[in-house]
């Protein structure tokens, strides 16, 4: 009896490892966003929080896309306009738009979207690599996610967080 | 060995403090060699050092400061008299001890530094041979406990201790103590019985001896018998001194550095620098929320004013903000460091540079007890290094031009620090033959730093500046002391990183005197500050020197450049916005503020739009992706949660030299460009601004006939973030007088701030009809006046009237 008992106890542990494999290995979650008309994805762990708009502190001396500054419970942290960055005519603050806060090691910042989509369970297999037009290292296009029925960008967060002026 | 490493720093530490307090002590005996305390003092540090580098196995420390004790011992004893010659070896030792240490701390080892030369000399000095051989550096400690035992036997035949128990240890050391006491009287007898002169230094068993005897054992064993047979008979080295020493080495042992007063023994704990940032950053969060409190606290009066619990409230406001700064304060002063520290070095130098130069200064040090910030005293360090030498080698002048100016013979170089106010204040006078500015000027011409005009319109302050200029030397041939133009370059580079003040006076012939006013800490300032359009910004109040309020007449425009007269100065002055690049949307008033700045000699004045107040404020770095913004030193939180960016006032002053003036009358050019070409009707769009939603529904039906574009608002407030949003372009409003929140008149004084509303025709629709109101309309910028009840046709008429409506639109 306590032979069969562990028997099927070691073999529920062993699927429920090779799930968790599956899982990690496999599966890559990403939150989409939408800036202009496209769509865009980040890797879940690299978000801190997401916010509704707040008011910010403008900063003389930096590019455009450079809002300015803004508090975040203590912290002064960057705020960057992703529709600015990549080219977009400005926009006024509508009740969607997000400010995401994305962290990659020590660095944080948080940039404006136009709005959020879905948090997005998508497998490896189906991340392309990004064009070759946009490859390179300068490039902050990480890949390109397959769905059914679109294609997501993906978005390398510390090429983002990096300061390029 | 972690157990060794944790030794090991201890004994760094402590290492460090004693070696800087050798340097200074020596440099006083050299100048009062009778004194006797004073060489018994400086004598018990090197003795603790040699034990306790024994103790860990630095041979050729141990080596080295032996020697060196040998021959304090000696002058110690009135055998030997402490000449220049002397206290240039010894203090080539102290070097050298120095270097060791640093080695030992950066490798745990003490391989790498050359004594054997040293020590000769020392030797020399100490009547020995001067045949020293010299120990080889023993690296790591495991080799060391190996030939322990060995050597511990060869001397004293000890029992194997690793095999004792604790008690059997004990007894041992209790037998030791014991031995040694004896042999001790014995030596003293026989001392006293022969008076021939051998020296010995006293074995010190107290230090040792009870925690490790067998290491105890090692140091005197290795270098001492070849420099003086150890058995031999001591002279009269006086009982008194010896016991004295025996103290002292108990006292090393608790890590109490070796004082000569030491009958005190400090209570301190030391801690790491990390946990006392943390501390400062905490403070820190907590001198906002405070802020942030008594801004809510403000608030809430207003609002409830006359209530019973708002006592309540204000009490445990102050309560709070009192303790807050307390705590500050005390968290402040746990980082203060006694700038002694930094002023320890000088006296040596001072020594060496008079000998090298062969002047004769002296040194005086006031206020070494003055506090500073930990990382502020690692700043002025090295800024006061070069303008001492500076001093020395051009303010101090040779004993021969002294005596035949009049001067006493031996120059006088002071160091003074003292506390004024929220600064620190460290001054270096010298009476030497001060700067002259025509002269500084000239150089800094022949050398290219300044232009022709700009010598000719130099103050003297500003000319004596120029020394900090990189690139600026006044020495005729670069020596090793000074004249590369380097040195006073680093003062203001370092004293402006800590947001120090520079300033410099001078006396040609009688002397120069340089203050650094340095502010206590970093984290926390005193900011003033202002606004500017519907931005703020802080100023650090330490480089405000005053507000002025001036009129927009008062400001001239010379070379493209605004000046002002102050008093009896020409002020050149630079508008906050230019620098920022504000953009200006609020008409500026006929009235501006200027903040005077001021950093040393240099002064310039900000235009503000308007003085917000004084506040604490708590640095905080805009981050890796922003930082290096020209003009911005960080940033700060606000009370009200919002972020206020801090004026770098170095970098400002710089800016401000490439900024042209511009005129403080706005652009009327933005405007024209925003009237665009109307082609249809509904290219017009009119603002209709009533609380009634009746009113408005007639003002829409008489004009919207007329086929304009038309918004509605509810009132003042509302109309007004309708503007502010620029959404549409208006080319009127219909504004109603009587209305919640915000009524008509203030919105049409509200709009008229605006520049490009300026133009924009307001009118009123009301039922108000007395003269006075009628005034008021005029008074707050409206153009027309309509009173209720009216007929659609009249309003439509003095709408299109108002907004030149091009009759062909309508159909």
């Amino acid at each position: 009896m306590s032979d069969k008992l562990k028997q099927v106890l070691s073999k529920q542990s062993k699927q429920q490892q090779n799930e968790s494999i599956d899982q990690s290995d496999d599966i890559v979650q990403l939150v989409g966003f939408i800036i202009g008309e496209e769509e865009y994805a980040i890797p879940i762990l690299s978000i801190q929080e997401i916010i509704k708009p707040f008011t910010w502190t403008r900063v003389p001396q930096v590019p455009k896309y450079v809002m300015g500054v803004f508090n975040l419970r203590g912290a002064v942290i960057p705020l960057i306009d992703l529709r600015l960055k990549f080219g977009l005519s400005e926009k006024k603050h509508s009740d969607e738009t997000r400010f995401i806060v994305m962290k990659d090691r020590d660095d944080v910042a948080g940039f404006v979207i136009d709005r959020l989509t879905m948090a997005i369970r998508i497998k490896k297999g189906n991340i392309g690599p990004a064009p070759d037009t946009v490859n390179g290292d300068n490039t902050m296009i990480d890949g390109v996610g397959k769905q059914e029925d679109k294609i997501i960008t993906i978005l390398k967060v510390n090429k983002l967080l990096e300061r390029d002026f | 060995m972690d157990e060794f490493q944790e030794i090991l720093q201890d004994f760094l530490v402590e290492a460090f403090e004693l070696v800087e307090k050798l340097d200074e002590d020596l440099v006083e005996l050299e100048s009062t060699p009778e004194d006797l305390e004073l060489l018994n003092g400086i004598f018990r540090v090197a003795h603790t050092i040699k034990g306790a580098s024994s103790f860990l196995n630095f041979d050729v420390l141990t080596h080295l400061t032996h020697h060196m004790e040998d021959v304090l011992n000696k002058a110690r004893h009135g055998e030997l008299i402490i000449t220049p010659d002397v206290m240039d070896v010894v203090l080539e030792s102290i070097d050298l001890m120095k270097s060791l240490l640093s080695i030992i701390r950066d490798t745990s080892s003490d391989a790498g530094v050359d004594v054997s030369e040293c020590v000769v000399r020392l030797d020399k000095i100490s009547g020995g041979d001067g045949d020293v051989p010299t120990p080889v550096a023993s690296a790591p400690i495991i080799e060391a406990t190996l030939d322990e035992p060995e050597e511990a036997k060869e001397e004293e035949d000890e029992p194997d201790y690793d095999n004792m128990s604790d008690d059997d240890v004990e007894a041992e050391i209790q037998r030791l103590l014991e031995q040694r006491q004896e042999e001790d009287k014995a030596k003293r007898a026989a001392k006293v019985a022969a008076g021939e002169e051998v020296l010995a230094p006293p074995p010190d068993p107290d230090e040792e001896a009870p925690s490790e005897p067998a290491k105890a054992s090692k140091p005197e064993k290795k270098p001492e018998p070849k420099a003086e047979p150890i058995k031999a008979p001591v002279p009269r080295a006086s009982t008194k001194a010896k016991s004295m020493n025996d103290d002292e080495g108990l006292d090393a042992k608790a890590a109490a550095p070796a004082k000569r007063t030491n009958n005190t023994v400090d209570q301190t704990i030391r801690v790491d620098v990390k946990r006392l940032d943390h501390l400062m950053n905490l403070i820190g969060e907590l001198v906002l929320a405070k802020n942030r409190l008594i801004k809510i606290n403000d608030d809430v009066e207003e609002r409830y004013e006359g209530e019973e619990f708002l006592e309540e409230l204000n009490q445990v406001v102050s309560i709070v903000s009192l303790v807050t700064t307390d705590l500050q304060i005390a968290v402040m002063k746990t980082r203060m460091l006694p700038i002694g520290k930094v002023f320890n070095k000088f006296p040596r130098m001072i020594r060496d540079l008079s000998r090298e130069l062969n002047k004769k200064i002296e040194l005086t040090i006031k206020g070494e007890e003055t506090e500073l910030d930990k990382s502020i005293v690692e700043e002025i360090g090295d800024p006061l290094v070069h303008i001492i030498r500076n001093s020395c080698d051009h303010g101090i002048e040779t004993p021969e031009v002294r005596l035949a100016n009049g001067k006493n013979e031996t120059g006088t170089i002071s160091l003074k620090a003292y506390n004024e106010g929220n600064q620190i204040v460290i001054q270096i006078d010298d009476d030497g033959k001060g700067l002259n500015a025509e002269i500084l000027k000239s150089k800094a011409l022949e050398k290219g730093l300044i232009s022709e005009k700009e010598a000719d319109n130099m103050g003297e302050k500003e000319a004596f500046m120029l020394i900090m200029k990189p690139g600026f030397s006044m020495a005729a041939a670069v020596t090793n002391v000074s004249g590369r133009g380097v040195g006073m370059d680093v003062v203001k580079t370092n004293i402006e990183k800590v947001n120090g003040i520079i300033d410099i006076e001078s006396e040609t012939g009688i002397g120069s005197s340089v203050k650094l006013k340095i502010p206590l800490t970093l984290a926390i300032i005193q900011a003033l500050l202002v606004g500017v359009q519907e931005e703020a910004y802080a100023i650090p109040l330490s480089s405000v020197l005053e507000t002025v309020r001036i009129s927009k007449d008062e400001i001239y425009t010379v070379e493209s450049r605004s000046v002002m007269r102050l008093r009896d100065d020409v002020l050149s002055l630079v508008h906050i916005g230019d620098i920022f690049e504000v953009e200006r949307i609020l008409d500026s008033s006929e009235h501006a503020y200027v903040v005077v700045l001021g950093l040393g000699a240099q002064k310039l004045g900000l235009i503000v739009d308007s003085l917000v107040g004084q506040e604490e404020i708590v640095i905080k770095s805009l981050g890796e992706y922003l930082k290096g913004i020209e003009g911005i030193a960080g940033a700060t939180i606000r009370g009200d949660g919002g972020v206020t960016l801090i004026v770098d006032v170095v970098a400002l002053m710089d800016i401000a030299k490439n900024v042209k003036a511009t005129s403080m009358i706005s652009d009327q050019k933005s405007e024209s460009a925003l009237s665009r070409e109307k082609t249809k009707a509904s290219d017009y769009t009119i603002m209709i601004v009533d609380d009634s939603k009746t009113d408005r529904m007639i003002m829409r039906k008489s004009l919207e006939a007329t086929g304009m574009s038309l918004v509605e608002a509810t009132d003042g407030q509302e109309a007004l973030n309708i503007l502010k949003q620029g959404d549409h372009h208006f080319d009127a409003m219909l504004i109603d007088i009587e209305m919640p929140r915000m009524d008509g008149y203030t919105l049409a004084t509200e709009i008229k701030k605006y520049n490009r509303y300026k133009t924009m025709p307001l009118i009123a629709v009301t039922s108000r009809t007395g003269k006075s109101d009628r005034m008021r309309g005029v008074e707050s910028g409206m153009v027309e006046y309509i009173t209720k009840p009216y007929s659609a046709d009249y309003l439509s008429s003095v709408v299109q009237r108002n907004v030149n409506f091009k009759s062909e639109f309508l159909s």
